[in-house]
């Protein structure tokens, strides 16, 4: 118990998706670590990484699925849709066909999600400005006609990297003060931990109704 | 890399000159007291009976220190620490209640809330617990109520229990808790009456779904609970694991050819049923897709050997499959599954001992060294630190499936779609068929409408004197057509007649009409008819010459409009209202009419007023074309619609009985606008 059970009050799931090879673990990495990772093995399957952060005084943890590429592993990936409520979505601005992709991705993620998960479109490989594939500008017009958030970064450089998953929970943030997202509900992808022992106002109502219940 | 090569011929060399064997050593796995049985990472090199006096005489050192560190782990505040006590209280309460379940809710009631509630969040948060009590109710209702309800009450009792003590007790703990609660539910189901009609093999079966139901709700406090360093473990593991990718099948020595395609496929099984370990969420589950995982990794071993596994060649195979598989969370299931699968099942079978299996593969890997790869420890280093890059068939063949596993993809993409087109075409082509149909349909029955109806009309005798005049009129009309109209006298001042004009004059203009004359006479009898579509195009001609008398007459229509919206109903009226000639001559028989056909050409500007007469009910409409009449082009077509049936019906008439002597009064009367009129 190496730190306090309870130093966060938020549990967000995020997870990241698209193309092989697009540079979804290094991003992972970039953001956990603040390194970048050459020669980074495939992914196989699914892996997670942590990292807590802060949005408007609340501490919260992000729990990062970085999911494998490739289709022979949908099967595996599709499960950790589940319960996102951040889904980061990579392509590669120097190679098109993982921007062309993109629209599959998002019927996966819209199929998959619920509907108050957020997606952040993101451009990786921003670095590569000589081999662009991809022009920002039609980045942005395929993420304003989707309603997705859009940013170029580079896992390599670190640009964007952080804002990309903080805008994320920004967003997500907002959604639970708005109400618009239910943490009750199953699969919201967030999870509540309160920091102190006292319970929140919920408590109350839930208990009133269990009297009530015959069972 | 001439170097790479090099080294992997010295481990060749190796391989044929010592016989290779598991690298473990054995003192690697025996039990860290040294009490001969074998011990395990995860028990931190205990077995399970020294790890369980190791932790139990840790914990008593722990409460004599005295409980503020404990405390101080949870958070407790002076106020909670009254709360724990209380809560220990109850316990010991619910322990006893247990047996009494009567008195269950006064319990709820009386504790602190909390527990409660979570347990009623996880049950809202959890549709798979909720399918589950589904399949439990479908399955052994037959056995009777009373089961059902035993079996929610010892579930919850094991919940609430769980819950409560989350926060309080370390997980092994509570996994103690578990296994307690399974034997107790085990020992009820063989020894209580409720359960005595229930043959065996569905008792074990209940006691299976209770293990499942109640981790299953439990999941999200008892998998990777913050309270543990679980996470962490995960993180390391995976990093390590990560770390590890160049390691390959000679290195572990094991016999897996990563070159042939039909093996790659079955590693791949293999790992993605340890993958989908992390999906699942009771143990049983998890556990299921180890056995699977190792099953896929035996049937590998077979078909590259062409024989029997042994052991020997197990292990290490199923070491490679974690590497390359490097499960998500890899720890934290293997945790789960110890904790709270139930022991008896861990300890014995197939699932035990490909468990065990499992579990030796982790702390392998977690021990790995130069060593146990029979590799120089530089060579091992440059490895690890990345110096060295290796580019194994494995990637690269990982790479090169991606491909091909794309392209079969599209292909049934391809397919998929090409087949929802041929649906599109079928459909589009039953549609167009129907569309067919339809509108023989349409036509056979305004066939056999257009047969009938004709004979209701032609009965008409009185005004035959009118034809003759009224042919005089159109003889006239012909003549001298638009202009000189507005001005003749007002004489008939039946705007019937007008409207009788109107028709005859659509008659005349478009022969077509005729099939309008035919439905028109209904239409006279009930002006709300509708038939007023088919003599429309006739009427849309006239507009262009209303107009100006509209404008001339918008006061009066507006004021009639009020009047028309009260007494819809009511006969013409309001119309008579509306046009003074009316008034004058408040006999509109049928007789008019049909003098008036004739005097068709101009009439057209005090068409409208007659509308109005004509038909009440669209009166309305009438006094829409006087809003609207600023724009007059634009306005008029809809209005005229509903006037449409009267002259049809006219001018059907007038088209039957064209020899009509005309009247030229009527004529007159017609082709005067209403203002004149009025003068």
């Amino acid at each position: 118990m190496s730190a306090g059970p309870y130093n966060y009050s938020y549990i967000f799931k995020y997870i990241i998706i698209g193309d092989m090879g697009v540079g979804k673990s290094c991003l992972l990495h970039q953001f956990t670590e603040k390194k970048f990772m050459a020669d980074c093995p495939h992914t196989i399957g699914v892996e997670f990484g942590t990292r807590i952060i802060e949005v408007s005084g609340q501490k919260i943890k992000l729990q990062i699925w970085d999911t494998a590429g490739q289709e022979r592993f949908r099967a595996v990936t599709r499960s950790y849709y589940r319960g996102a409520a951040g889904a980061l979505m990579v392509y590669d601005i120097t190679r098109r066909s993982t921007y062309n992709h993109l629209s599959s991705w998002l019927t996966d993620t819209r199929n998959l999600t619920n509907p108050s998960t957020v997606i952040f479109l993101i451009g990786n490989k921003c670095d590569l400005e000589g081999q662009r594939d991809v022009t920002y500008e039609e980045a942005s017009k395929f993420a304003e006609e989707n309603g997705l958030m859009f940013v170029e970064a580079s896992a390599k450089t670190g640009d964007n990297v952080e804002e990309a998953f903080l805008e994320t929970a920004k967003k997500i943030y907002q959604s639970i003060q708005d109400g618009r997202l239910d943490l009750n509900a199953a699969e919201s992808g967030v999870q509540h931990k309160p920091s102190q022992p006292g319970r929140n106002p919920l408590s109350n109502d839930q208990q009133a109704n269990k009297d009530n219940c015959a069972c | 890399m001439p170097v790479l090569t090099l080294q992997r011929s010295y481990k060749y060399i190796m391989y044929a000159t010592k016989q290779p064997s598991l690298r473990i050593k054995q003192a690697d796995l025996k039990c860290k007291s040294g009490c001969g049985f074998f011990g395990n990472a995860d028990w931190e090199g205990y077995c399970s009976q020294c790890y369980r006096n190791h932790t139990d005489s840790e914990r008593q050192k722990k409460s004599h220190q005295g409980g503020s560190s404990d405390h101080s782990k949870a958070q407790v505040s002076g106020f909670s620490k009254f709360e724990e006590k209380k809560r220990q209280q109850t316990d010991k309460k619910t322990r006893y209640m247990k047996s009494l379940p009567v008195f269950r809710k006064t319990s709820n009631v009386k504790d602190v809330g909390r527990p409660e509630n979570l347990v009623d969040i996880m049950r809202q948060a959890n549709p798979e617990a909720n399918k589950l009590m589904a399949e439990f109710i479908a399955q052994y209702s037959q056995y009777g109520e009373g089961i059902r309800k035993d079996f929610l009450k010892c579930s919850q009792a094991f919940s609430n229990k769980i819950v409560k003590e989350l926060d309080v007790k370390p997980m092994e703990d509570l996994a103690e808790i578990a296994q307690n609660y399974y034997n107790q539910y085990q020992n009820r189901v063989n020894s209580n009456p409720t359960y005595q009609n229930v043959p065996n093999d569905v008792k074990d079966r209940l006691v299976e779904f209770f293990e499942n139901f109640t981790m299953i709700s439990l999941y999200n406090f008892l998998f990777c609970p913050p309270t543990t360093n679980d996470e962490e473990k995960d993180l390391t593991i995976q990093g390590r694991i990560r770390k590890l990718s160049w390691v390959n099948a000679h290195h572990l020595d094991c016999c897996i050819s990563e070159t042939s395609i039909e093996v790659r496929d079955l590693v791949y099984t293999a790992i993605n049923d340890l993958l989908g370990m992390d999906s699942m969420r009771a143990p049983q589950e998890k556990l299921a897709c180890v056995v699977k995982c190792c099953r896929s990794v035996v049937e590998v071993l077979q078909h590259c050997q062409g024989g029997p596994v042994s052991a020997d060649e197990f292990l290490p195979a199923l070491i490679f499959v974690v590497l390359k598989a490097n499960p998500a969370r890899l720890k934290s299931n293997i945790l789960y599954v110890t904790r709270f699968c139930k022991e008896s099942r861990l300890m014995q079978g197939e699932a035990g001992y490909y468990f065990t299996n499992l579990c030796c593969a982790v702390s392998f890997i977690e021990n790995l060294t130069a060593e146990s790869l029979n590799m120089p420890e530089q060579e091992f280093e440059a490895y690890m630190s990345g110096e060295v890059t290796c580019v194994s068939a494995w990637e690269s063949a990982l790479v090169a499936c991606e491909g091909m596993h794309q392209l079969r993809e599209h292909l049934a993409l391809l397919k998929g779609l090409s087949e929802r087109t041929q649906i599109v075409q079928n459909t589009t082509k039953s549609l167009w068929e129907d569309m067919q149909k339809l509108k023989e349909g349409i036509c056979e029955s305004v066939d056999s409408v257009l047969e009938r109806t004709p004979l209701i009309i032609k009965p008409r005798t009185s005004p035959l004197a009118l034809t003759r005049e009224q042919l005089l009129a159109q003889a006239a009309a012909r003549t001298a057509p638009n202009p000189p109209e507005p001005e003749p006298e007002p004489a008939p001042r039946n705007f019937y007649l007008k409207n009788l004009s109107f028709g005859h004059l659509s008659a005349f203009e478009t022969p077509k009409s005729k099939l309008q004359l035919d439905i028109s006479p209904c239409i006279a009898l009930k002006p709300s008819h509708s038939g007023d579509q088919l003599s429309s195009p006739a009427i849309d001609k006239t507009p262009g010459s209303l107009t100006p008398d509209d404008n001339s007459f918008l006061g009066l229509s507006k004021v009639n409009y009020d009047i028309d919206l009260s007494d819809l109903s009511t006969e013409n009226s309001a119309a008579d209202e509306l046009t003074p000639d009316k008034r004058k001559s408040p006999t509109p028989s049928v007789d008019p009419f049909s003098p008036v056909g004739g005097s068709c050409p101009v009439a057209q500007p005090p068409l409208e007023p007659s509308r109005g007469e004509f038909v009440l009910p669209f009166l309305v409409e009438e006094t829409l074309i006087d809003k609207s009449e600023l724009t007059p082009a634009a306005s008029l077509p809809p209005p005229l619609v509903p006037s449409a049936p009267e002259y049809s019906g006219f001018s059907k008439q007038g088209s039957r009985i064209p020899s009509i002597p005309c009247s030229t009064g009527d004529y007159s009367s017609l082709t005067s606008s209403p203002g004149h009129s009025n003068a």
